[in-house]
């Protein structure tokens, strides 16, 4: 095994890693402003996968163009749907115990899961490639394929610009004041109702996102949201709920650990998330990024 | 215009007696053949049963404009089986009962045919296998009252295996969903294979855990080693995505992946399959030189426009094989029709075949190429300088087949 081929793994984890970020720093955020487990993110970002199909085949065409045209248009639309959701269920259950966010948001998971089965159906979907992004480039005597060298690059570039929206805009500002301190934020006049539904707003358009880039890379059928969810509650788990600095941590362990896990032994993929999952509540039960509760 | 009211509920009551009274007659049609079809229809049954049926829709008309067999009309009766092995026990009783049904076709899944053929045996009506595949129908779930047209998942295996065995590939490697089936096929396979080719390399396989849709984790842990041949278990839509996905990583470049590439699969990976590839098909229309398989092949792309689908011809096949067994029998009565079917030669769209005495499955071999590229077809790849792997070379050898069929 050369290093060239080490580094081959490393970037495909790497890439896999980045999509897994997308997503479940969606359901960070989310969790972090409005202390809700949303189990329904995976739903909504499954939905984004089905509509970058659905799009695609009618708008019928593969350059790189109408690929970012369903980068910009699909995640929008994600969030339109997270609004018509909050408007009439999440809001009534912020700061509710947390049976009563399970059940909530895990019946509006079965829900939509449901409503994907009746609109898209059972089979086997893929998004082709952009032709850019469809082939791949020579990487130390190995093929590594462009569509991952993409995500790669995209993915920090979206982790900048979602610190940056939350560091230095004020809507961010809001966001970070929302979480530490919810009540002096309504003292101050500001709309706080409003604030939590534009941050629920931004975590779909998130899982949105995530569908859109995973459209390309596998296939979509109707178990692929669940399987991201399980994955995305990992990685918050490991990186600290609320923190977007450990999701970004978590899913790069996951999504680098399971490449490399399955060099010496393939069936250790499988579990490899759990294992680091139960390690860091043994260890740091709040996670890495994470605050303990008080 | 209120009085009339009446009289119209009667005149429509009159219709519906009438229509309903013709309807009665037509089912009870004295001398008509009924074959009942358990077939699979939703989800991943779906592309199956688009051409399955297309191909006995054909064969119904072109027999019954021929005047059907033994001067009786043949009828098609076709209930939902929905890939369900309970389901599917439920319509072939109610097609042997309710529908009057002497012969039944199966089904897609080999989960639901195990469920029909046991319906098959308790009323003593003829089943026919053409895509559903088990080993077991024909070994362990054997009963007399039933044909296979579809090489059983042991010829598929071994018959793969004696293939490779005979090339020149040594590095084997294996990519499947964890569970205990895929393990056991693995198992199997190299055993087989070993026996065979006592140099070749079995690597490590590579375990994605069922269900998965994203095989990119999984890749370079498959290239790791360096493999010539991927053997593996994935079939369908997951083998097509999974080609598609491993393409760009050029694993193509350095081994082939080894399944069933029947024509579906070749069309749904359609110009995205690489060249070259080592892989089989049960029942390839465009491998098989026969007159028969011709005239159907013309015949379906005329109707159709399109090419008929291993599972269209093996449908189709075994309608041949049925009519075949009634007319020697000269009746259309199952019981009688079931003394034939032992050693039953019939043509069959591949050529001059037999159903063997012992399991009642026909010498059908796979068909064994390398995916190329073919002017007269545009949109999907074939397979190239395909041999077919005799039956005969590699069916379960008679003494075991009987030390696995149930003794009563």
């Amino acid at each position: 095994m050369t290093i060239g081929f080490l580094f081959f793994v490393l970037i495909n984890g790497l890439s896999e890693g980045m999509v897994l970020f997308i997503v479940a720093s969606g359901l960070s955020l989310v969790f972090g402003v409005l202390r809700v487990i949303n189990f329904a993110h995976g739903s909504l970002y499954m939905i984004g996968a089905f509509l970058a199909f659905s799009l695609s085949t009618l708008l019928n065409m593969d350059s790189l163009f109408s690929f970012l045209l369903l980068m910009i248009l699909i995640p929008p639309a994600i969030a339109l749907l997270g609004l018509g959701l909050e408007i009439p269920l999440f809001r009534r259950i912020y700061g509710k115990e947390h049976l009563l966010q399970l059940l909530l948001t895990y019946a509006v998971l079965l829900i939509l899961d449901d409503l994907c089965r009746v609109v898209w159906g059972g089979e086997i979907r893929n998004v082709s490639r952009p032709e850019m992004l469809g082939g791949s480039i020579d990487f130390f005597g190995q093929y590594l394929p462009t569509y991952n060298i993409f995500i790669l690059v995209m993915g920090p570039l979206i982790a900048f610009g979602l610190w940056y929206l939350l560091h230095r805009t004020r809507a961010g500002n809001l966001i970070r004041a929302a979480v530490s301190h919810p009540d002096m934020l309504g003292a101050l006049g500001v709309n706080v109702a409003r604030v939590m539904t534009g941050t629920f707003m931004l975590g779909c358009f998130l899982a949105g996102l995530g569908g859109v880039f995973m459209s390309a890379l596998a296939n979509i059928d109707l178990g692929i949201g669940m399987q991201k969810i399980i994955e995305c509650f990992a990685v918050v788990v490991i990186g600290g709920l609320g923190s977007i600095g450990g999701a970004l941590l978590g899913s790069l362990i996951i999504g680098v650990g399971i490449a490399f896990i399955q060099l010496p032994l393939s069936r250790l993929a499988i579990v490899f998330p759990y294992i680091v999952m139960a390690l860091i509540l043994i260890i740091r039960p709040w996670g890495l990024f994470g605050k303990p509760e008080r | 215009m209120k009085r009339s009211l009446p009289k119209a509920v009667i005149g429509l009551f009159a219709m519906i007696l009438a229509v309903g009274i013709l309807c009665i007659n037509h089912s009870a049609w004295a001398d008509a053949i009924r074959v009942g079809w358990t077939a699979d229809m939703p989800g991943v049954g779906a592309t199956f049963y688009d051409s399955q049926k297309k191909a006995l829709d054909l064969f119904f008309e072109e027999t019954n404009a021929a005047g059907g067999v033994l001067g009786q009309k043949l009828e098609l009766i076709i209930r939902d089986s929905k890939l369900k092995p309970d389901v599917g026990a439920t319509v072939a009783r109610e097609l042997i009962l309710s529908e009057k049904c002497e012969f039944l076709i199966g089904p897609t899944s080999s989960g639901v045919a195990l469920a029909v053929t046991k319906v098959a045996k308790e009323f003593n009506k003829i089943v026919y296998f053409h895509t559903s595949n088990t080993e077991k129908l024909t070994t362990t779930d054997y009963q007399p009252y039933m044909f296979q047209v579809v090489p059983n998942t042991g010829i598929e295996g071994r018959g793969i295996a004696m293939f490779i065995a005979k090339s020149p590939y040594k590095r084997v490697s294996f990519i499947g969903p964890d569970y205990a089936y895929g393990h056991t096929q693995w198992e199997s396979f190299q055993e087989y294979l070993k026996k065979l080719k006592p140099d070749v390399e079995i690597l490590k396989a590579v375990w994605p855990k069922q269900g998965e849709t994203n095989f990119a984790p999984y890749i370079p842990a498959l290239m790791a080693e360096s493999p010539e041949v991927i053997y593996t278990n994935l079939w369908g839509g997951n083998l097509s995505s999974f080609i598609k996905q491993a393409k760009p990583y050029g694993l193509f470049k350095k081994a082939s992946i080894t399944s069933l590439y029947d024509l579906d699969l070749l069309r749904a990976t359609g110009m995205d399959m690489p060249e070259g590839l080592l892989g089989y098909a049960r029942c390839a229309f465009y491998a098989v030189d026969t007159n028969e398989m011709n005239t159907f092949v013309k015949k379906y792309f005329d109707k159709y426009k399109e090419w008929p689908s291993d599972w269209a011809c093996m449908a189709y096949d075994g309608m041949l094989a049925l009519t075949t067994a009634i007319k020697k029998a000269n009746s259309a009565k199952s019981e009688d029709v079931v003394k034939v079917l032992p050693g039953l030669q019939w043509a069959s769209l591949r050529g001059s075949r037999y159903i063997r005495d012992i399991d009642h499955q026909a010498d059908v071999g796979i068909y064994v190429g390398y995916t190329k590229k073919d002017p007269r077809y545009k949109d999907f790849l074939i397979l190239d300088r395909v041999v077919e792997v005799p039956a005969a070379d590699v069916w379960m050898p008679a003494e075991e087949v009987q030390k696995l069929q149930p003794k009563d």
